[in-house]
């Protein structure tokens, strides 16, 4: 066995806003103390524990925010998604995770190189980890607490180093913490020389099983995390904004963490939700649609900034939170031997979908389509607006022109003959169209009803060839219907 | 890539539309067979998997005649953008996309950066891009690598200037007529003279397509 602790410094802060980058300190407080603080804000002087009067008068441009428990579930399960990939085995601490790695490192060409994806991953998704290896899932958390960057493989070791931490690594609770340091004992090595009766009579027997557990003579069970199949998780702004570029990158986050745990399940989506979030205002949705299931970030990224590109915001956006449910099974796709010369028929689909999405996210969805043949007399009910990919073909039972007038344009009529900007010549027709009877006018679409008509083909003055049609019906009006192109 | 039309391939350097290049056919023609120029083009593209995109067309595609000449229908993708800088956006995706066989577009006023944009994205291809403008651009200089000028001079006659082209510029230009019937020789008004092209005699070409 080899476990790798992850233990996330400042957790809440890291937890709430997955390092995004801001100029003014930020702080994290429960119970009216700081809990958690950034860079800035330790450098202005606030300090952990302080009250947040005490913080305020340190430091006045401190953004302070209540803990969100919910919100740093959320970021655990992201965070453990991520590093799904790697293993199946991830317990869930509360500022941490451990990773049973043994039977991975091989696979990911040796423990470092594990490390050095793991971090990447974690990092895209906006979480920054210290992290420690040894043969116990105890020993490895106190390690990444204590002396973070070790990894110990072999349990002989564990004694000596472990021997070395100091006692906060302890999860035990106040009482006993401070029980030991008044006793005047200061590291683990210490608590382990003394007898266990004498632990056991002040009532700390529990400070005992947890150093037998770290070194690997006492059972530690964990339970596995098994991951949700859907996706919620939710990022606030330091500061409501309304830049795209920031909104961006915030989304950027949650995709990509969403992605991972997406790839480590086997799965893609096929329609996510991304709610902006506003102060005042209900949140704007953006209903990111990708056509073919997928798991890939960086489509769903340039998706969001299409629509970002085209919608206006009522306001300033304070959080970001996306919601991807239905999961569907995806297996993962083998690279084309050939890379992008000779794409596969898999990878030209995909791009055909992807083409559609792309260009429905900024232009909207009924501006791309494509048309479908259908079995009608009437030329305007011949064909139908369809998805694109699911049209059928059919051909036209007579000479039939290449671009069509939607609606006909109506002609004018000079000395009983039909005019447009000069006298026409009738080469050929007329060809009668009769039908649609059936359909009444005020059927849905562009279906007009019953056609009684006249067709010809005919020569304008700028020898253009037009396809016209003379309604049967009183009062006869000539139309334009098409152009032979 | 052959156009289908045995003397304007003849015409043409590399004997057809340049693929991976910007074709800008100049016209103000509406029923003329502009579109049946193409044709062949298409019908071939639309025999691949992929989209044949038509960004922006000004009317409704007849979709019996076009089936009707061997395309099929169900490969080609209408993108209706409002504004040009849309629409060269649109045309931009539809290149970089590799999911396209041919783009087709149709361009109102664009400046010559964004045409050189455009120039850029489909040099990065292997597919032909053919652009529709009016005939007033064609005094205006143009990054695209083949320049056609269509007009009209009698029925079923479809009048092409090359306006320019890789190699030595053309002098006269080609006659078509799309729908296979037998174009005339006479009755022609003079070529219309293009800066730096040479001043050849006005020689016609009647020619059966």
């Amino acid at each position: 066995m080899l476990w790798l602790a992850l233990v996330f410094p400042d957790w809440p802060l890291q937890a709430l806003f997955r390092g995004q980058k801001h100029r003014t300190p930020l702080a994290v407080e429960a119970r009216q103390r700081m809990l958690a603080l950034d860079a800035a804000a330790l450098a202005q002087g606030v300090r952990p524990g302080q009250g947040l009067a005490d913080a305020l008068a340190v430091a006045p441009a401190l953004l302070i925010r209540t803990q969100s428990v919910e919100a740093e579930h959320a970021a655990l399960r992201d965070a453990a998604g991520c590093a799904l990939r790697y293993t199946p085995q991830v317990v869930l601490e509360a500022d941490g995770l451990l990773l049973e790695i043994a039977g991975s490192t091989r696979l990911f060409g040796g423990t470092d190189r594990l490390l050095r994806q793991l971090r990447t991953d974690l990092a895209a998704a906006g979480f920054h980890a210290l992290t420690a290896c040894a043969p116990t899932p105890r020993a490895a958390r106190w390690l990444a607490l204590a002396g973070p960057g070790q990894c110990i493989d072999d349990i002989e070791d564990l004694h000596a180093t472990l021997a070395a931490l100091p006692l906060r690594v302890l999860e035990t609770s106040e009482r006993i913490k401070a029980l030991l340091a008044d006793s005047g004992l200061h590291s683990v090595g210490e608590v382990m020389r003394l007898p266990r009766n004498g632990l056991a009579q002040r009532d700390a027997s529990d400070v005992r099983r947890l150093i037998d557990q770290a070194l690997g003579r006492h059972p530690d069970p964990r339970p596995y995390f098994e991951a949700p199949r859907y996706c919620d998780s939710r990022l606030e702004l330091p500061v409501p904004r309304h830049d795209a570029d920031v909104l961006l990158f915030a989304a950027n986050r949650l995709l990509n963490a969403c992605c991972s745990r997406l790839s480590a399940a086997h799965a893609g989506i096929e329609h996510c939700l991304l709610r902006l979030e506003h102060e005042h205002h209900p949140a704007t949705p953006l209903t990111l649609t990708l056509g073919t299931p997928s798991r890939d970030a960086r489509r769903m990224a340039l998706l969001v900034r299409e629509h970002l590109a085209r919608i206006a915001l009522p306001e300033a956006v304070c959080a970001v939170r996306l919601q991807a449910t239905d999961w569907i099974s995806l297996a993962g796709r083998s690279d084309d031997l050939f890379g992008p010369q000779a794409p596969s028929p898999d990878g030209c689909r995909e791009a055909c979908g992807t083409l559609v999405e792309h260009l429905r996210a900024r232009l909207g969805r009924d501006a791309v389509y494509a048309l479908s043949a259908r079995a009608d007399h009437r030329p305007e009910c011949a064909h139908r607006v369809c998805e694109p990919g699911t049209g059928k073909t059919g051909r036209s039972p007579g000479k039939r022109p290449l671009w069509l007038l939607s609606p006909p344009q109506l002609l004018k009529l000079v000395d009983g003959h039909p005019w447009r900007d000069g006298p026409m010549q009738l080469i050929a027709g007329p060809e009668r169209i009769e039908s649609g009877w059936w359909d009444s006018d005020d059927t849905a679409g562009q279906c007009q009803g019953d056609a009684l008509r006249d067709y010809f083909v005919a020569v304008g003055h700028d020898h253009a060839r037009l396809w016209i049609y003379r309604e049967h019906a009183p009062p006869h009006h000539w139309y334009l219907h098409g152009l032979f192109a | 890539m052959p156009t289908g039309h045995a003397v304007l391939d003849a015409e043409l350097p590399g004997g057809g539309w340049p693929p991976g290049e910007m074709t800008e056919l100049l016209t103000d023609c509406n029923g003329h067979g502009e579109l049946s120029l193409l044709l062949p083009l298409l019908v071939r593209s639309s025999q691949n998997e992929g989209w044949l995109t038509w960004v922006s067309p000004p009317h409704m595609p007849g979709i019996p005649a076009l089936a009707s000449a061997g395309l099929r229908t169900p490969r080609l993708l209408i993108v209706q953008a409002g504004t040009t800088g849309e629409r060269a956006w649109a045309l931009r995706q539809a290149l970089r996309s590799d999911a396209c066989t041919a783009v087709v577009g149709w361009l109102g006023y664009v400046d010559t950066a964004l045409l050189r944009r455009l120039q850029l994205a489909v040099r990065a291809t292997t597919i032909p891009l053919l652009l529709f403008r009016s005939a007033g651009n064609a005094n205006t200089a143009s990054p695209a690598a083949l320049r056609l000028l269509l007009s009209t001079s009698a029925p079923g006659v479809l009048r092409l200037d090359i306006l320019k082209r890789r190699g030595r510029p053309a002098s006269r230009p080609v006659h078509l007529s799309p729908d296979g019937s037998f174009a005339g020789t006479s009755g022609h008004p003079p070529l219309r003279r293009m800066a730096g092209s040479h001043a050849g005699a006005s020689r016609t070409l009647a020619l059966i397509a």
